[in-house]
Order: structure tokens, then sequence, then C-alpha cells
């Protein structure tokens, strides 16, 4: 059973995060929303996406909250918790190491 | 607080089961409806937008079931799931739940009887605060290394050491209480005061001893134990300032310890030490002085580490040695002297370990065959659940998951077991402790703790991985295809699994083979030994010990001794009676034994010397105990005529002494040893022992010992009997004679109580006690084993024959008569005993080294009980697979083939 990840494992728990720390949004939400901001480069599977989520919440980084949709439907609302602007500072942080570092070498 | 967040979100996972799956059932489906609408919106029609957002969707479960396992509870819950699954399946094979469950429980429940017997003794802290700092201390010296501590060394150590907070006395002691309507010996303990600080627990009421009582000038006080107030005294809460006599010393009481404060073990009170007295006791050492013989403890400092404490106490042993006088090392007394210091409980459970580490060792063995018969029970119920396993795995199961849940299934098998056994330790303790075996008597009580509980559910869930990982692992082998295509064929587990069962039976036939083996060496050894010839007539002889009132070194009690030996000699139903210092077979007290040196040969060093036991006893000892006399005579109080008169005349610097043939073996192999002179101790001393006549052998020691060369000396000598051990040969049952003699005790002195009243067949019973207790446990091991084995042989004989019922069905078509066929399965069962044998024989052979120290007059690889426990086995095995094999005989070809 192994887990069908587009994402380098971890950098969807980033995406994740920093979408949610605009605002809280459903999971529906947070996928449309990475397609828009990368520009239809990143699509997130279902099947990563609440998985993920779920983790995320079993960490205490962010916190599920029910409430109504713009269509006036019962969806589950993420937002980040304090823990989680924490750990959103950090993942940000090593995420622009390993970035630079990678694009370093493929430039050299 | 992130910490408290997470607790909360498990604790929903794991309580709020339901709710949760609702919640991730709308959280999908509101995302499986966002995805249609805008499909929808992108200009789809309705039902093709539903196929395509179930496309993009995945698979829904599969999906569901990654975000269960973000829970983080997921283990515990398929748990669950798998508990209520197995305890289903279980409810459908009673058969096998119930010998499981009858299995676990006697096996768990010996095991865990065996623990709680370790734990007390072995693990569990001694009831005093911090326990684990007190320690033994003792001093070893002579070429044997005896261990012998002396008064001198406690006070140097207490003194000089540097890692000790305290170092203190205390022995085991005896009194007589007096002035009261039966007077009565005590045991009691004569102690430092410094003791009870060491030991750190402090007196239920009252005081213990300050530090000025010690040595001869101690007031003359006393301490009560819990156990002696309770019972004697009604638990008075008045008792401080009350009077006890002891010795016919009143002595005041000045506290009483708490219950729980028991050492030494069954002392009832505990006395200053009046013997321990700086002046004379320390160094350096006035010449000629007794030197008194002592018990030493100390408590260490917290800081001081294993090493340190080796170290201080080898530079402390090199001090010593230089302390004392060169001439009394040179005799051999304190030469290479030795201080080590070790946990009290060590001491205290030493002469029991090996005993303990012994049945721990065979009882996990009857516990590997419970195993073994389990598996091959749970392997045979395999066959039938081959397909159901097949089609869960073919549903998406994963290997780890299958095996996971065989394993659960394990573990639900083994807890009604576990608790069944656990309620069978609880009665075997309770039996234990109640009957009070003569071996565990001068050890802390058996009971059960939490240690006991913990270590029952680790044996619990160690035993199900145990019994349960074989079958888990042929379950999650099943290939899908295989299992599916062969529909119908219950048995089709395959070769695999016979080999498997083969290989398990031959197992635990050979682990019963080593317990056999053990319980077989056992058995010879003690009716060896039962039937070990005293070398006396056991029967009509009574013993008791008169310890005379107020005891001293300095005062002679020979003449009281013998006014009691002349009354009770003159009973009309007493043939004989005689004093002797040493009883035979009694615990009490080691006979004296001293270097000698034959006169007339070369003089050699004292360390080089023979060292020799010699017994005090009166001239009627040999015949009262039926001792016959080989040569020259016996002697008599016309040898020491002079000395009762009070002068020291010639004949005590030739005293007449008795030799028996051991001593003649050992020092005069071949040579005349009548008139011969012996020289005892330092050989400036002008006396000698003349050998008068030579008598037969006894076992005075014990029975597992051959006779010790014994030289007897005769109490008309005027030496003091220290310790007054009655013999009486009695013309009718020697219990009987208790009450008469006890009056003419009383006659002579009123406060003389007497003691340690046991017929000479009760002590030989007494001194195969521990013997019997092993051979009593080892023996039901071993029986449980075998019961066992021959369970599970013929349940894999029954497994085979059925599962070859075609074959054997086809054979007797084609002309094969019953004796044939009873010789296939009979045949394979000889092939299994076999291995079985060669297995056993290897590990018992590997084992019983461990019992060596066990046996008496007998190799630990003795041919014969290996022989003829190896026959019994086979005979067992072979009784066991007559059913099957009948079973096989009686198969009708025509049946058999049609039905399959």
């Amino acid at each position: 059973m192994s887990k069908p990840t587009d994402l380098v494992q971890g950098t969807l728990d980033l995406l994740i995060l920093k979408t949610l720390a605009l605002e809280p949004m459903h999971g529906w939400a947070i996928a449309q929303r990475i397609q828009q901001l990368s520009k239809d480069v990143l699509q997130v599977q279902q099947g990563s996406l609440y998985p993920a989520l779920h983790r995320l919440e079993q960490q205490a980084w962010i916190q599920a909250e029910w409430g109504e949709s713009d269509n006036n439907r019962r969806a589950k609302y993420y937002s980040l918790t304090k823990a989680g602007r924490r750990q959103l500072g950090r993942e940000a942080v090593s995420w622009e190491r390993l970035s630079s570092a990678i694009s370093a070498i493929v430039r050299a | 607080m992130r910490w408290l967040k997470i607790l909360r979100l498990r604790f929903r996972s794991l309580f709020q089961h339901a709710a949760l799956e609702r919640e991730l059932d709308d959280e999908l489906r509101f995302h499986f409806k966002q995805q249609m609408e805008q499909n929808i919106a992108a200009g789809m029609d309705p039902e093709g937008a539903r196929t395509a957002a179930l496309r993009e969707f995945g698979q829904i479960a599969q999906h569901k079931d990654e975000c269960r396992d973000a829970r983080g509870t997921r283990l515990i819950e398929s748990f669950w799931e798998d508990s209520r699954y197995a305890i289903r399946n279980l409810r459908r094979d009673p058969f096998l739940a119930l010998a499981a469950t009858l299995t676990l429980a006697v096996c768990i429940g010996a095991n865990t009887t065996v623990f709680s017997v370790a734990n007390s003794i072995l693990i569990r802290p001694l009831p005093y605060p911090n326990s684990d700092r007190i320690d033994w201390i003792s001093a070893r010296t002579g070429p044997a290394q005896e261990e012998i501590v002396a008064a001198p060394d406690y006070f140097m150590l207490r003194d000089q050491n540097r890692i000790f907070e305290e170092v203190g006395t205390c022995d085991p002691a005896t009194v007589n209480w007096t002035g009261i309507e039966r007077p009565e010996r005590l045991d009691v303990a004569s102690a430092s005061p410094s003791f009870f600080r060491l030991m750190g627990t402090q007196p239920l009421i009252g005081r213990y001893l300050t530090r000025d009582e010690e040595g001869p000038k101690a007031a003359p006080v006393a301490i009560l134990s819990y156990e002696f107030w309770r019972n004697r005294f009604g638990a008075d809460p008045q008792i401080i300032g009350k009077t006890i006599a002891l010795d016919r010393l009143p002595r005041t009481i000045v506290g009483v310890m708490p219950q729980g404060f028991d050492f030494p073990r069954g002392a009832n009170l505990w006395l200053p030490n009046l013997l321990l007295d700086r002046a004379t006791q320390s160094f350096p050492l006035a010449p000629n002085r007794p030197i008194l013989i002592v018990s030493m403890l100390g408590r260490r400092k917290p800081e001081v580490t294993q090493l340190e404490a080796a170290t201080e106490m080898k530079r402390l042993s090199f001090a010593m040695r230089a302390a004392y006088p060169e001439a009394m090392r040179n005799n051999g007394f304190r030469q290479d002297l030795t201080l080590s210091a070790f946990s009290l409980q060590e001491h205290l459970a030493g002469p029991l370990r090996p005993a303990i580490l012994v049945l721990s060792g065979a009882v996990s063995l009857v516990l590997l065959i419970a195993c073994a018969n389990i598996a091959n029970l749970l392997l045979a119920r395999a066959g039938s659940r081959y397909r159901e396993i097949a089609v869960r795995m073919a549903l998406g199961s994963g290997r780890s998951r299958i095996i996971r849940q065989m394993l659960t299934e394990s573990l639900v098998l083994t807890i009604p077991g576990a608790a069944l056994g656990i309620g069978l330790a609880w009665l075997a303790v309770r039996l234990l402790d109640a009957s009070k075996p003569a071996i565990l008597v001068r050890y802390p009580a058996i009971s059960m703790d939490w240690r006991v509980l913990a270590f029952t559910l680790a044996l619990m869930v160690a035993t199900s991985v145990l019994f349960g990982f074989v079958p888990a692992l042929s379950a999650a082998g099943i290939r899908i295809g295989d299992a599916l295509k062969s529909a119908g064929l219950a048995h089709s587990a395959g070769r695999g699994a016979a080999r498997t069962r083969k290989i398990l039976v031959v197992a635990e036939l050979g682990v019963s083979l080593v317990l056999l083996i053990g319980a077989g060496l056992l058995t010879r050894s003690f009716l060896h030994l039962a039937h070990t010839e005293l070398g006396f007539p056991s029967d009509h002889l009574l013993t008791f010990r008169v310890n005379p009132v107020g005891f001293s070194f300095d005062r002679n009690d020979n003449p009281f001794l013998f006014e009691i030996l002349e009354r009770v000699r003159h009973l009309p139903i007493v043939r004989s009676a005689a004093l002797s210092a040493d009883i035979p077979l009694s615990e009490i007290g080691l006979p004296n034994a001293g270097a000698v040196q034959v006169v007339g040969r070369p003089l050699v060093p004292i360390r080089d010397r023979p060292m020799i036991s010699n017994s005090l006893v009166s001239p009627e000892f040999f015949q009262t105990l039926g001792i016959r006399l080989n040569r020259g005579r016996i002697f008599d109080a016309h040898d020491f005529i002079g000395v009762r008169a009070g002068a020291r005349p010639d004949i005590l610097l030739r005293e007449p002494v008795i030799v028996n043939e051991a001593f003649v073996r050992r020092v005069f192999p071949g040579e005349e040893p009548l008139g011969r002179q012996l020289a005892p101790g330092p050989s400036e001393k002008p006396v000698t022992w003349t050998i008068v006549g030579v008598v037969s052998d006894i076992r005075s020691a014990s029975l597992g010992s051959d006779p010790p060369a014994t030289i007897y000396r005769c109490s008309c000598s005027g030496v003091p009997l220290y310790r007054g051990g009655f013999l009486v040969r009695t013309s009718v049952a020697p219990d009987l004679a208790v009450r008469a003699i006890e009056q003419q005790v009383r006659l002579v002195d009123r406060d003389q109580p007497i003691s340690d009243v046991k017929t000479m067949d009760q002590r030989r019973d007494a001194a195969l006690a521990p013997e019997r207790f092993q051979l009593i446990l080892l023996g039901s091991f071993a029986m449980i084993a075998i019961v066992l084995a021959a369970a599970g042989v013929y349940g894999t004989m029954s497994y085979l024959v059925t599962r070859r019922t075609r074959e054997i069905g086809i054979r007797m078509a084609m002309g094969a008569r019953q004796a044939d066929v009873l010789r296939m399965v009979l045949g394979e069962t000889t092939v299994l005993v076999l291995l079985a044998i060669v297995a056993g024989l290897g590990g018992a052979w590997a084992l019983t080294r461990y019992i060596r120290s066990m046996l008496y007059g007998m190799s630990e690889l003795d041919t014969t009980t290996f022989a003829v426990t190896s026959v019994l086995l086979a005979a067992i095995v072979l009784i066991a697979s007559l059913g099957p094999a009948r079973r096989a005989v009686s198969i009708d070809p025509m049946t058999a083939l049609r039905d399959e």
C-alpha cells in the first residue's frame, strides 16, 4: 500500500500550512487554492490531501471546525493553530535552504 | 499546550470512533459534491459529471483508510476489532479454547508460582529502608576459606572503614524463659546497638539499644519482636518497663520492633551482646583470650560504588592480617584472611539460589512444551481456516495485517488461561506459605505482589507470540490463487504444515525427555539418600538438648548435665541414655574440628596437619547408639578418677580417646592405631591423646556426605559440654518418653526447659526435606510435560492419519494388510521418537550439570537414568499413538475412496 504522492513528502504539509495561514478554509478550497496559486502546475490529489489534513490535525498544527460553505453546505473548515504557525515558519526556512541548495547544484 | 491538544485528539479517536467516522464521511462527500458541481459548471451532464468526479476521486475506501491511519490509534482500534473477531472464532471451536485454556492455566500457574518463590526470596527487596545498601560482611580464612568473623574484626572495621555509615553485629542465640509455669527455650539475637541503626527500622513502641548498651556493662534490657509481643503478651500497649526473666535474669523491656523486622529470622527478642567487649575483643589482642565469633553487617554510604567497596575491603583485609599476632597466623587461625561485603539479600538467599534457578528453568521448559502443543492445535485449525484467510487476502488484507490478526487471536486465546493460572498460583502460594516446607523456613514468607502480576502479564504476551507465530507465519504464507482453487479440501494446508507439526512434536518430546531425565536423576539420588545407612539403628531413639540456664564460658555445667543423665537413665522406659555435644543429623552447630599431629612422625607445619572433627561424648554413647567397638576398649569414668577430684594428674596429659574407622583409614592406613598418640592444636602444648579403641563409622554430619573422620573424647575428662545433647534409647515409642524425661529435668532444676526434642527418625526425615521438596516440584513438572507431550503426539498422529486416509484406502485396496498399515503408522511414530530421544539426550547432556550439586552418590550423566527415561518416553509415545494407529487400521477402503 504505497501512498501516491505527487509532491515531495513534507512539501504538501508546507503548502497546506501556507495556504491556511491566509484564512480558514475547507479541503476542497485548499486544493483549488494550491492549484490556482501554482498556475495549475501543482495538482493535489484527494488521496493525498485528506490524509495529510488529518495528520496535521492530529499533530495539533491545524484545527478543524464545521461551518457553512458559500453554497450553504456543511463543510469542515481548517485553520492554523499557534503551534502550526510556528511549524510553518520552521518548514518555510528549511524549504528555502533545500530549494536554494538544489538550484545551486542545478545551475552549477 | 500542544501535547494537551494532541492527547485530547487521541482520546477522541479512541472513544468517539463513530462520530469521527461520520465526520470523515461528511467531509469526503462534501468534496465529492463540490467536484461534481464544478464539472457540471464546466458543461458536463449530471451523470457524466458524477462519473468524472468519481474517477478523479479514486478509491474512496483506501483514502478513508489512510485518513484513519493518520489518527495514530489505529493499532489499538484494529486490536479491538481483531479481538472481537477472535472471540467469535473461538466460540465456534470450544474444544480448542478449552484445551488451550486448561494447558495454559496449569503451565502459567506453575510458572507464576515458581516466580513468586523466586521473587519473594531473590528479587523483592528486604523490608528495611534502603535495604539495597545493607551488606553482609564476611571474613574467610584458612585453606578452605571458611567464613569466620571475629569480634576484633568488627571493632577494627567499625573504626577504620571509609565506606560504611554503620557496622554492627547480630547473632542468633538461645535463652531460657524462666520464672514461668513451663520454662521455654527462646530463639533470640544478641546485637550491637549499631545493628538497629544500620537496619534503619524505627521501633514500633519504645526504643532500641542505645550506644552504650554494648559489652559486659550493658543494662539488662530486651527488645521484643512484633510476633512475640502480639502472641505472648497480647499486644500489651503498656509493655515498656515491664520485665521478662531470661536465664533467671530479669530484663527490662524497652522496645517492640514493628511487624516484618525479622533478622535473624525467627528471633523473638534482641538483647545487648554482653560478650562484645571492646577491652578484651579488640586489637592488640591479649594472648590466650577466647575470641568471640560474630556475624557482621554494614550499611554502605549512599555514594559508594561497587568498585570502591571492593578496593576498601581489600585494603582492610591487609590491615587486619597484620593486626593479628603472628603466632596465631602460624597456627592457621586467620591465615589468608579475606574480607568481603555483598548484599544481605544475596547472603540470605544464597543456599536456595541454585534450586530456585533450576526449578525456574524446568518450569519454563514446561511452558515451552505447552506452547508447542497449542501451536499444534492452531495449525490443525489453520487447515480449515485456509480459505477464509485466502479470501481476506484477496480482498486486500496485507500479510502484516493477517499476522497481526492471528497474533491477536493467540493473545485472546491466552487471556482466560492466564487468569486461571494466576488463580491457581495464588492457591499454590497460599498452600506453600501455610505448609511451610522445611526448606523454606529460614527464608522470607512466600507471597505475591505487583511484580508477580507484571511477570504473568509479560509471560502471557510472550506465550501468545511464541505459540502464535508459527501458525501466523504459515497463514501469511498462503498463496491466494492456490487456496481458492483447491476448493473444499480442508486439509490442503499441505506438506509444509505436516512437517511443521512433526518438528513441533519432536521438540516437545525432546524437552520432555530433558525434564524426565532431570526428575529421574533427582529420584535416584533421593532413593540413594533415603536408603543410606546411618551406621546405627534410628528407631526408638529420642534426642533433645538441655542448654543450661545462664550459659557462660567460665562455668562448667557438666555435673548438672550428668545429674540429668543419671535420672533419665533410671527411668523404666529408658534402655540406655548418653550425652553428646553433637546430635547426629542435627542442624545446630558444627562439631569441633582441629588439626592433629601424630606423635612420633616428623613435625609438619600446623596448616599441613589433617583437620579432624572431635566430638565430646559420655561413655554410654556407643552402646546407646549401637556403634560397634571393632578394636580396643571404650573409655569410662575410671580413666578420669583423678580429674573428678579436681586435680590435674598425668592422665590428662595422655587422655584416652576413641577414633572411628574413617579416621584410621585417613591417618593410619595399614598401621596399628591402638596405643598411638596424637597431639592436638599447637605442638607446644604438653597434652596428648592416646587411642584406646576403634569404633564403626556413623553419618553424623549429613546423609549426603561420607562419615567424617572423628575422634571421640570422653565428657568425663572435664572439658565442658557447652551444648548438652541427649540421646535416649527407649523401650516404648520414643515420643511417649518425652513427658517423663521433662519431669526428671524439672526435678533437677525447675527453670530448665528441654528443647529441639526430636526422634532420630524425625531428624532423618528432616534431613531429606530439601531433596524431597525439589523432587516433588521437578517431578510434577516432568509429569505435566509428559502428559502434554503425549497429547501432542496423539493430536499429531491423528492429524497425519486423517490426512492420509485416502492414501491408506488406496494401499488397502491394492492389497496392503492391516499389519502393513499398522507398521506404517507406528513406523512414523518411531522415527519421531528416535529423533526426540537423540535431541533430548543431547539437551540433558548439556543441562544436567546444573543439578550436579543436588545429586548424591551418582553422576549427573547417570547412564541408567538416561536409558530408563528414554525407554519410558518411547513407551508413552507408542501408547499415545495406538489410538490413531487403530483408526488407520480400521479404515474401510471403499468409504475412504468414496469420500474424496
